[in-house]
């Protein structure tokens, strides 16, 4: 138990007004140790096609990170695995410390790039198996989001069949860079299946594609790469809206996580704008593309824009218009975590912060389906 | 009246680049050693409140220009959050790259008879 080793965070020295709500994180990430640690919920085909082939984990990022594994420095548990991999470290460092109601775990595996799909499509369960029996039965505080292979909806869209019946699922997760936009017809039996299961569809930072990660190509720098996410789910959130997802599945709800939110405002106004001139591409639309936007997609909190006039916070929430829009996310255990006690500025009080921290969330996700 | 100025161990359990987190009544300190010079800082970031002293000391990255040869220069008591990554110079407290906005607070650290002496005045 490394409860005792802690590195606690300096919780004490200069909180923000507390919520009396237990707050929710709405994006944690657990990691699969090694390939060994999925080898108990994957067939004897695949485990001796991992140690035939050493195959030790999908590709992962063009871009070396500013930390080790993007991880928090003091969140490599002192047992030796790596971060995100030891469920009572994550426990101990996260839940407990700040106290968490609930936590949706978002497991960020790359059998979304793996070419082979009976393989693919073995990971992705393995990986949720694993989010079952590792992180789910371990503490009653974390949620769990399906993971699913894009690349094969209709498998995907089995795999959200099979796992949802565990009520602790409260999402099935997309990344948002990925091989094509997400409303695009092919993908549609991913969100039937979903909607079936009356769970939101979550879409994630990152992606494991072959396209350029921005609009201009590759670009140098994990800083463009980190801070040019944003494209990626507006380009999500343009196909969604446009291809009439939300018409043929009145019942999708979408989270955005990890992805920001002080863009939404003028991609709003921009969409509304250019709608009314060119509707007739899209005829299904029965309203303004915003008024789809509000209703259909939610935002987590992470990372959180920092205006340096904090001030500015309340008018990107003001323009947004919706105070059950945003919902808190650390992304413990990355580099990027956003402290439940810090990240969000004291400017944001009483009702309005209860419900970025706890509630929405809460009204989003159906945590009492367990 | 007390002294301000505070005991806080032996000189051999400060390694050299190895941020330490101690004590003093109640409130945490980060004592680096950089090249037998030692620095004192609060262990709390100014940003969301992380450990500084679970963070790594680093070196200069430097260019003289765009496409220049990256030079790294070591010597500098440069301290780096083990969250968001923000670079502080524990010589002054300042913040790399916020100098104006973003400090944390640096205290005198002598060292007498093997001893590391804090003055939290
Ligand atoms: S808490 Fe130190 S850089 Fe953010």
């Amino acid at each position: 138990m490394a409860a005792a080793v802690l590195s606690a965070p300096a919780v004490a020295e200069a909180p923000s007004e507390p919520t009396a709500l237990g707050v929710i994180d709405c994006d944690v990430h657990p990691y699969p140790n090694t390939i060994d640690t999925l080898k108990p919920f994957l067939s004897a085909r695949w485990v001796q096609y991992i140690e035939q082939s050493g195959f030790a984990a999908p590709p992962g990022t063009r871009y070396p990170k500013g930390f080790e594994l993007a991880a928090r420095r003091d969140a490599w548990p002192p047992n030796g695995l790596r971060p995100g991999a030891d469920p009572d470290f994550a426990r101990a460092q996260l839940l407990d410390t700040w106290n968490l109601q609930y936590a949706v775990l978002v497991p960020l595996y790359g059998h979304g790039s793996v070419h082979n799909d009976d393989f693919a499509i073995a990971l992705a369960t393995a990986v949720n198996e694993w989010q079952t029996h590792d992180w789910l039965d371990s503490d009653p505080r974390w949620r769990g989001s399906i993971v699913v292979t894009p690349q094969l909806p209709e498998a995907a869209a089995q795999e959200i069949r099979r796992a949802a019946k565990d009520p602790r699922y409260v999402q099935v997760m997309l990344v948002v860079r990925g091989q094509a936009p997400y409303g695009k017809r092919h993908y549609h039996p991913i969100f039937e299946a979903a909607c079936d299961a009356g769970l939101p569809v979550g879409i994630h930072f990152g992606g494991w594609g072959t396209n350029p990660i921005t609009a201009t190509g590759w670009p140098s720098y994990y800083l463009e790469d980190h801070t040019g996410m944003t494209q990626a789910f507006e380009a999500q959130v343009l196909s969604l809206v446009s291809e009439g997802v939300f018409e043929k599945f009145p019942d999708l709800r979408v989270a955005l996580i990890e992805g920001g939110f002080a863009w939404l405002p003028p991609l709003m106004w921009r969409f509304d704008k250019n709608y009314k001139g060119l509707r007739e591409e899209v005829p299904w639309l029965r309203k303004l593309p915003s008024e789809y936007i509000l209703e259909h997609f939610r935002m987590t909190t992470q990372p959180m824009d920092e205006p340096p006039n904090p001030q500015h916070l309340l008018h990107i929430l003001d323009m947004i218009g919706r105070d059950d829009f945003l919902m808190f996310a650390t992304d413990y255990p990355h580099w990027d975590f956003d402290a439940p006690d810090r990240a969000l500025p004291s400017v944001v009080r009483g009702e309005q912060r209860d419900k970025i921290m706890s509630l929405n969330a809460a009204a989003f996700y159906d945590f009492e389906r367990a | 009246m007390t002294s301000s100025v505070h005991d806080v161990g032996a000189a051999a359990s400060f390694q050299v680049g190895k941020p330490r987190r101690v004590e003093v009544q109640g409130r945490g300190f980060v004592v680096l050693n950089v090249g037998g010079a030692h620095f004192a800082a609060r262990d709390v970031c100014p940003h969301q409140g992380a450990r500084l002293s679970d963070g790594r000391c680093k070196g200069h990255v430097l260019a003289a220009a765009v496409g220049a040869p990256l030079a790294y220069h070591r010597g500098r008591a440069l301290l780096q959050c083990p969250w968001h990554g923000w670079i502080f110079d524990l010589a002054n407290g300042s913040c790399l790259t916020d100098p104006e906005r973003a400090r944390i607070r640096t205290y005198p650290v002598h060292v007498r008879g093997g001893r590391v002496f804090v003055d939290l005045a």
